[in-house]
């Protein structure tokens, strides 16, 4: 049995079927169906404006947040709609935690970053539980070498790269089971991306990760899979390996290429 | 041919450069122009302000020998504590000093004479005895050195504000009167001090008496009212609008009034607190509580333009944050945005304190105009406010006045530039880079 039977077994974490989204008018998904199976990395590319982003807001309903914004169809996380009543969406995002494109740290102090989310979700029982969740959020993500003898300065004061690995470190610490990643590179230095990918490729242990990027080389280095999207249609979904190698549609290949996008 | 196109293309630019740089040069030149003259108006009233009002921070007193006249306070024996401070602050202090006086000026004769005369000092200097007398019973049978306050006629001389060239007939001080201070003056007799009294005590209805610690009391309460009312209701209306609300017609009118509200006149607040506050909820007139009220409405709509205004400058990227981190609306909003645009939002606070400290026009409606001696104690005391009682001196006729409106006026610019000083410290303080 090889690789990708036994990945095709798993239940898939998120499945996402006959999900449209509207801003207002403008249709911006139509139709998307997708699977994403847990403990992996998978890719969303695709040219600007094809509705990457606004799929992956939609597996935590960030989308909810803009008034003009609509959505049909059904997206389940572990079995659950998470689009119906039932669902908390306090603890949607809890388990689906979020990177954005810019590194957006609290104005606060580097431990107050990453207790944040511990605290308003009540995970650590004193003071001491809060230590630890922070040490091996800060620990995982790769950052604790670097900032352990100033957690009380402000998180805005560190570099770039440093900051984007804050906010995974803030998100991991409330022990998500999926993490989005919305372009956590595109703002990066190449050093300080390849830090990030390093991290990003260990945390595929314990995460489900769905990272949208502009870097092909990313998509290809990074993820198992990969969905192209284009014009708010996915056109081609499948092993990454497989959609670089060998697409089956005419404008991934030429999007991949780089003819266009 | 090249060549010539390329050189007159080359010297039309020059031209056109140089146009540019003298319409720079204009520009520059008539924003200094401007600049300048509102610094020199600024100037000009400073200085004007200053030369009148610096001379209300200084009294004059004359020293005079009083005689504690045992046959006039009269026996005290085997009075308690009590009994003997009433005693004291029923007798005829008015006759103990004239009567020193008269000792002093012992050629002075006839009633009207006796009375010019008493005219030197204030009639304040009777409350001057009797303190005196209260704190030292054995002070009685004693002549005691005093340093009697001069009446506002005297101090107005004194400073140089009456002159003694004119008619006698013209001026507030007669002849006699005159000749009576030359001898003090050649005894060394007239001193001039600071006048610790404006600071504390109220007003009164003689210049050398008056102080504004009445006003200034009457503002602080106001204005603490104020605070009180419009800062919480003006930061949750901001934020509501602006985080919380739908946006429809309804909060564009909404948002469009509040607008419009913050350029209605005052006294059309007034005119709103007299009719609410006084008539409908029967509230007490003249006081610190229906002021702040008042005035609370006034300043709402400063508080809430700038607070949506500071919320509006918070970075969406942080509350994405929040919000992705699974925070609720209201706790992205008091755990991130709010601590945020603070420094923004005190800004706007003070600079609508400042505005509502320094209005008369919707005191007036409410009856807080009246003349009141009594430092208010509570927000139901009758009070009165600062810029109230500027435009109440400045309303006296007595000449003493003049320079107790520039002082008080002194004091209010004081006040104000410590709160807009106030608000620049906050901002840089607290102010946040992301």
């Amino acid at each position: 049995m090889d690789k990708t039977t036994v990945q095709e077994l798993i239940q898939p974490t998120i499945k996402a079927r006959n999900v449209d989204v509207y801003y207002g008018e403008t249709h911006a998904l139509m139709g998307i169906d997708l699977d994403i199976a847990p403990k992996t990395v998978t890719a969303l590319i695709g040219p600007s404006g094809c509705g990457k982003s606004t799929f992956l807001r939609c597996i935590n309903r960030m989308n909810d947040t803009i008034p003009s914004c609509r959505m049909t169809g059904k997206i389940t996380l572990d079995g659950e709609d998470i689009y119906s009543k039932n669902i908390d969406v306090v603890q949607l995002r809890a388990k689906v935690g979020m990177v954005f494109q810019k590194a957006n740290p609290f104005p606060k102090s580097i431990y107050d970053n990453v207790a944040y989310g511990p605290r308003i979700h009540g995970l650590a029982a004193d003071d001491k539980d809060l230590d630890e969740i922070v040490f091996s959020s800060l620990q995982r993500s790769g950052l604790w070498n670097e900032v352990k003898d100033r957690l009380d300065k402000s998180g805005t004061a560190l570099s770039g790269g440093q900051q984007q690995r804050l906010c995974i470190a803030r998100t991991i610490a409330v022990n998500p089971e999926v993490i989005l990643m919305d372009e956590p590179c595109s703002a990066l230095d190449p050093i300080a991306t390849a830090i990030i990918e390093e991290l990003i490729a260990d945390l595929k242990e314990r995460f489900t990760i769905v990272i949208v990027t502009h870097s092909m080389q990313q998509a290809a280095r990074l993820s198992q899979k990969t969905a192209f999207f284009h014009l708010g249609k996915i056109l081609e979904f499948g092993d990454t390996s497989e959609i670089f190698t060998n697409p089956r549609v005419e404008k991934t290949k030429d999007y991949i290429t780089g003819r266009y996008g | 041919m090249t060549d010539l196109k390329q050189n007159t293309a080359s010297l039309k630019s020059q031209a056109r450069l140089k146009k540019r740089y003298r319409k720079e040069r204009l520009f520059k030149a008539i924003g200094l122009s401007g600049l300048l003259s509102g610094l020199l108006a600024l100037t000009i009233m400073m200085i004007s302000i200053l030369s009148t009002g610096l001379s209300g921070f200084s009294e004059t007193r004359i020293k005079f020998d009083i005689y504690m006249d045992p046959e006039i306070i009269g026996s005290t024996d085997g009075y308690d504590e009590t009994e003997y401070r009433d005693h004291i602050a029923q007798i005829n202090h008015s006759t103990l000093i004239r009567n020193s006086l008269k000792i002093k000026f012992s050629d002075v004769k006839g009633r009207r004479d006796v009375f010019n005369l008493q005219k030197l000092v204030s009639s304040g200097s009777r409350e001057e005895v009797r303190r005196l007398l209260i704190e030292d019973k054995n002070l009685i049978g004693k002549t005691i050195a005093m340093d009697l306050l001069a009446s506002s006629n005297v101090d107005m001389y004194v400073k140089g504000q009456i002159s003694r060239d004119v008619n006698q007939s013209e001026r507030k001080i007669s002849d006699r009167q005159l000749a009576w201070l030359d001898i003090l003056e050649s005894e060394g007799r007239i001193l001039k001090g600071f006048n610790w009294k404006f600071f504390s005590t109220g007003d009164s209805r003689e210049p050398e008496l008056a102080g504004i610690l009445g006003a200034a009391m009457g503002s602080f309460l106001t204005l603490l009212v104020t605070l009180l009312i419009a800062f919480p209701i003006g930061v949750a209306s901001a934020l509501y609008l602006e985080e919380f609300a739908p946006h429809n017609k309804w909060t564009d009118l909404i948002e469009i009034n509040i607008n419009n509200l913050a350029a209605v006149p005052s006294i059309i607040f007034g005119l709103l607190g007299l009719a609410i506050f006084l008539n409908v909820f029967n509230m007490p007139r003249s006081a610190p509580l229906v002021g702040g009220l008042t005035l609370a409405l006034m300043t709402l709509p400063t508080i809430i333009i700038s607070s949506r205004a500071a919320i509006r400058a918070v970075p969406p990227s942080i509350r994405d944050a929040a919000i992705g981190m699974g925070a609720s609306n209201l706790q992205a909003q008091f755990h991130h945005v709010l601590p945020l645009s603070m420094p923004g939002i005190m800004t706007g606070t003070i600079i609508g304190m400042a505005q509502a400290l320094g209005e008369t026009a919707p005191l007036l409606m409410i009856g807080m105009v009246a003349f009141i001696v009594d430092v208010p104690q509570g927000v139901l005391d009758a009070a009165t406010a600062l810029p109230v009682q500027i435009f109440l001196w400045a309303d006296s006729p007595e000449r003493g006045f003049m320079e107790k409106t520039s002082a008080a006026i002194i004091v209010l610019l004081v006040f104000l530039i410590m709160m807009n000083g106030l608000a620049i410290w906050v901002r840089h303080k607290f102010e946040k880079r992301w």
